[in-house]
């Protein structure tokens, strides 16, 4: 089968249009009665963690930054100052 | 005797339950509400004013859907989530292009998940009663069964670009528009599937 004949073919196709008249006869009252019936549902564990998402997000973050500032402050106290330094290097020095 | 509408009073009905005749004015002009107006309406809790809305575009919906429902209760089974699926996404539609075009892309996604999804099924569909002859001398309907036929046995991707480009006359920024892929993605989609098509076809016409 080569192109032409293959185009030929999708020509004739295409003058058949699907029939769709007889399912979409009320379909709007039976979606309306669909989407009531969704809506009545509890909303699925899954779907609730994602709504919650953000706010988890969020609650790490802070507690990310939190740790982190209170390991620098803890780290800046327990670092020797300037004159303790030398006064250590004094002592190992025998002074 | 009828009784005058007030202006007032049409406001606070529903958009759907307004008169028609912009609440009693002298305009010959058929108020029609707009989508946006509809999509607000429906937004704003009104049932009715998405009834109007589906009503307007089921048809384009349902001639997407029909090309790859194989009977009544699937196509409306299809439609039902498509129609479900933007009532659920409707916060998200930014009136950017046509409510038609949004919803059409809606559709052309959920046919594609439906292929997958009934995958199996479809490739062991007979092929009683058709034959094989390729001329256009053919009648539109018979074309249309040895097509259908010959499409069941492509890959999902390859049945749904041929479908928007061959069947329902899409342009390829159109299908790629619809699908989300890239322009010549689609066009090699499209190649490799006329090449399957025409394999297929060739073969069984050998038997």
């Amino acid at each position: 089968m080569n192109d032409e004949q293959l185009n030929q073919l999708f020509q004739a196709a295409r003058g058949a249009r699907p029939e769709t008249s007889r399912a979409e006869y009320g379909f709007e009252t039976r979606l309306l009665a669909a989407l009531r019936e969704i809506r009545k549902q509890p909303t699925p564990w899954a779907t609730l963690a994602w709504r919650l998402m953000p706010g988890f997000a969020a609650i790490v973050v802070v507690t990310g930054a939190w740790s982190y500032n209170v390991q620098s402050q803890m780290g800046a106290e327990a670092s020797l100052g300037a004159g303790d330094e030398a006064a250590f290097a004094g002592l190992l020095g025998g002074e | 005797m009828q009784t005058p509408v007030s202006t007032a009073c049409c406001n606070e009905l529903p958009i759907a339950s307004r008169p028609i005749n912009n609440c009693g004015a002298m305009s010959a002009q058929i108020d029609e509400p707009t989508d946006q107006r509809l999509i607000e309406s429906t937004l704003g809790g009104d049932d009715e004013a998405f009834a109007m809305l589906v009503a307007r575009h089921k048809r384009k919906v349902f001639g997407i859907a029909a090309r790859f429902a194989r009977n009544d209760a699937e196509l409306q089974d299809i439609c039902q989530e498509i129609f479900v699926k933007a009532y659920q996404k409707l916060k998200s539609f930014r009136g950017e292009a046509p409510f038609e075009h949004w919803v059409s892309r809606i559709a052309v996604r959920s046919c594609y998940d439906f292929l997958r999804a009934t995958r199996h099924d479809r490739e062991n569909v007979p092929l009683d009663g058709i034959e094989l002859g390729t001329q256009p001398s053919g009648n539109a309907e018979h074309a249309r069964e040895l097509l259908q036929w010959a499409m069941a046995r492509l890959k999902d991707d390859e049945r749904l670009v041929i479908t928007l480009l061959e069947f329902e006359e899409r342009s390829v920024r159109e299908t790629a528009a619809l699908t989300g892929w890239s322009e010549s993605n689609v066009k090699v989609r499209a190649f490799r599937a006329r090449q399957a098509l025409k394999k297929i076809l060739e073969t069984s016409h050998e038997r």
